[in-house]
């Protein structure tokens, strides 16, 4: 994964993750939820703060598959072998876009 | 990307080709020209009453708090006389909606006058940019900074900018907490050095953002990382005001002495100084047309005006104009008068209409707050006296200032009996308590298992008791086992 790849996962992600969170907290006050039968806790900044992270990750790993299945099935299909790592004789070996079958 | 420096600009402008890589593509780091100008002058006025605004709300005081506190640890948000709750999310909602139909309205009107004059980033860079002329120098100076080997005062000169940088960064993320946690009690945390971890964090991330965004990021934030630039285009129409270059009036452009005739040689009024390609924060050449990177900051308009004057050209060869006023060659009055259009008038009316409900709706707007639960551990009891107890819990917010005392009265039932720990439940400005309140009724009172009753709760003003009171009605449900 290219840094490019990995700004283009995060960022929409952030975005994402901030209206959630507002959105989420302004109904819900974390006070009254609990984790495994035990209270969060009373501090409401520390909840606000995971909160908007759980939420960027969740985004974020919606992007990420978002990303990953851009790709085409000519890319999927590629040769794993890098063209002059090719056995000899296979046709493809000039051909680094090259796909078997 | 086009950086072409015309016969008139400096011969350094290829030192801009320092390549630099970047998260989303190949960068050409953009030096822009500092710009002075009308509309200049315009962006600055913003700069400061914004700033004026963000960085001094936080002080005010009101009523003996915070006049302006997004109370998140508390949950309740204070915008002078006004205190609101969770519950009252519709108004964050209104705001919202008035938020979205304003930028729609000035998108149609006159195109990015948010992003050229008003938007964050735009002002930060525009501050931050300052900061780096004062250290540094123009363009120019910036340029040839950038490529000298690392010496000494390059060294102090970045280490200063940056050190610059970093503190306004740091204020910006304390600021920007201190709208969500009381300011002067966090200034004491930060001068104690004791801040909690979580605002600590947040004034750091926001600092770091604010850091990033305005120092390093620029340009690229609007080109690739604003979602409003990339839609805003679907809000512009044939009499959407723009910054529009001239084509008719500037082409073919050249470079050419001042004594002679351009007009006889051929030559439009364009003299190819690239002025406005080292003025624009985005790097584009506004003289390609009107594109996606163009922020709408007019400083080209600025920088275009000033050369206009020094070769004795009418101003305006890149101006406000609308696609239609250049097609048809409209003045000035035709491109106002345009204005009125029903796209805008719908707009605006939706605007007028919002905004009249929201002040309708803050007017009407209840005091106080009451929400009946019903006890889920016990659904109805039997008393041993011949009665069938239920019990309820009503949680009273007093959403105002003013202190104020609650009577709870219930009905719906014959012979019902209310009993509570104290009632009339007097509740403090700006807090609210959960009131459990006992029912008993005859069980012979309700043949349906079970019967709506009413909930009836007056509050009154402290001290005010002869006032007619406010009241707010409640339904729940009485249950017979």
């Amino acid at each position: 994964m290219s840094p490019r790849h990995l700004i283009h996962v995060l960022w929409p992600a952030f975005i994402v993750a901030g209206v959630a969170n507002a959105v989420f907290f302004t109904i819900v006050d974390p006070i009254d939820l609990s984790l495994f039968g035990w209270p969060v806790g009373q501090n409401r900044l520390a909840a606000y703060t995971i909160g908007f992270f759980g939420f960027w990750a969740v985004a974020a790993g919606s992007s990420a598959l978002t990303c990953f299945f851009q790709r085409s099935a000519a890319e999927i299909n590629q040769c794993p072998l890098e063209p002059d790592a090719r056995p000899s004789g296979c046709p493809k070996r000039e051909d680094p876009q090259a796909h078997c079958g | 990307m086009d950086t072409r420096v015309g016969a008139a600009g400096d011969a350094a402008g290829s030192a801009a080709d320092a390549v630099e890589q970047s998260l989303y593509e190949i960068r050409r780091k953009i030096y822009p020209r500092a710009v002075t100008g009308n509309f200049a002058a315009i962006r600055w006025a913003l700069v400061f009453l914004t700033q004026a605004v963000f960085y001094g709300l936080a002080w005010l005081q009101w009523n003996g708090r915070q006049a302006v506190l997004f109370d998140i640890a508390a949950r309740k948000f204070y915008i002078f006389g006004l205190v609101l709750w969770p519950q009252d999310i519709v108004y964050l909602t209104v705001l919202l909606i008035l938020s979205a139909y304003s930028l729609f309205l000035f998108t149609a009107v006159a195109g990015r006058l948010w992003c050229g004059y008003a938007c964050p980033q735009t002002v930060y860079t525009e501050i931050f940019l300052w900061i780096e002329r004062k250290v540094e120098g123009d363009r120019l100076a910036r340029m040839k900074l950038d490529r000298t080997a690392t010496n000494a005062r390059k060294l102090r000169l970045k280490a200063t900018k940056h050190g610059l940088w970093i503190a306004l960064s740091l204020w910006t993320g304390f600021t920007f907490v201190g709208y969500f946690t009381p300011i002067r009690e966090l200034f004491g945390h930060v001068v104690a050095l004791s801040v909690g971890p979580w605002e600590a964090f947040w004034m750091l991330f926001y600092g770091f953002a604010t850091y990033g965004n305005a120092g390093w990021m620029r340009e690229q934030v609007c080109k690739y990382m604003c979602p409003y630039a990339r839609f805003q285009g679907v809000m512009f129409d044939p009499d959407t005001l723009v910054i529009t270059y001239d084509r008719e009036r500037g082409e073919p452009r050249g470079g050419r002495s001042k004594s002679a005739d351009h007009k006889a040689a051929g030559l439009g009024d364009c003299v190819d100084c690239g002025i406005c390609v080292q003025v624009c924060p985005t790097g584009i050449d506004i003289r390609n047309g009107l594109q996606y990177e163009c922020i709408g900051c007019a400083a080209c308009i600025d920088g275009c005006n000033q050369v206009m004057d020094k070769v004795g050209y009418p101003r305006g060869l890149i101006r406000y104009s609308t696609e239609h006023a250049v097609k048809h060659h409209e003045d000035r009055a035709s491109i106002l008068r345009r204005v009125l259009r029903p796209r805008v008038l719908l707009y605006t009316g939706i605007l007028w209409i919002v905004l009249i409900a929201a002040a309708a709706m803050l007017w009407q707007r209840a005091p106080f707050k009451v929400d009946v639960i019903r006890d889920r551990v016990a659904m109805a009891a039997d008393t041993g006296d011949g009665t069938v107890q239920n019990v309820y819990r009503l949680q009273i917010m007093n959403t105002d200032e003013a202190p104020r005392s609650f009577t709870i009265v219930a009905s719906g039932l014959p012979d019902l009996e209310l009993s509570t720990r104290d009632n009339p439940v007097e509740l403090g400005g700006a807090t609210s308590r959960m009131v459990p309140v006992r029912i008993k009724a005859r069980p012979d009172a309700a043949t349906h298992g079970s019967v709506e009753i009413e909930f009836r709760i007056e509050g009154r003003m402290q001290g005010a008791a002869d006032l007619t009171p406010v009241v707010i009605v409640e339904k729940s449900r009485f249950i017979v086992p």
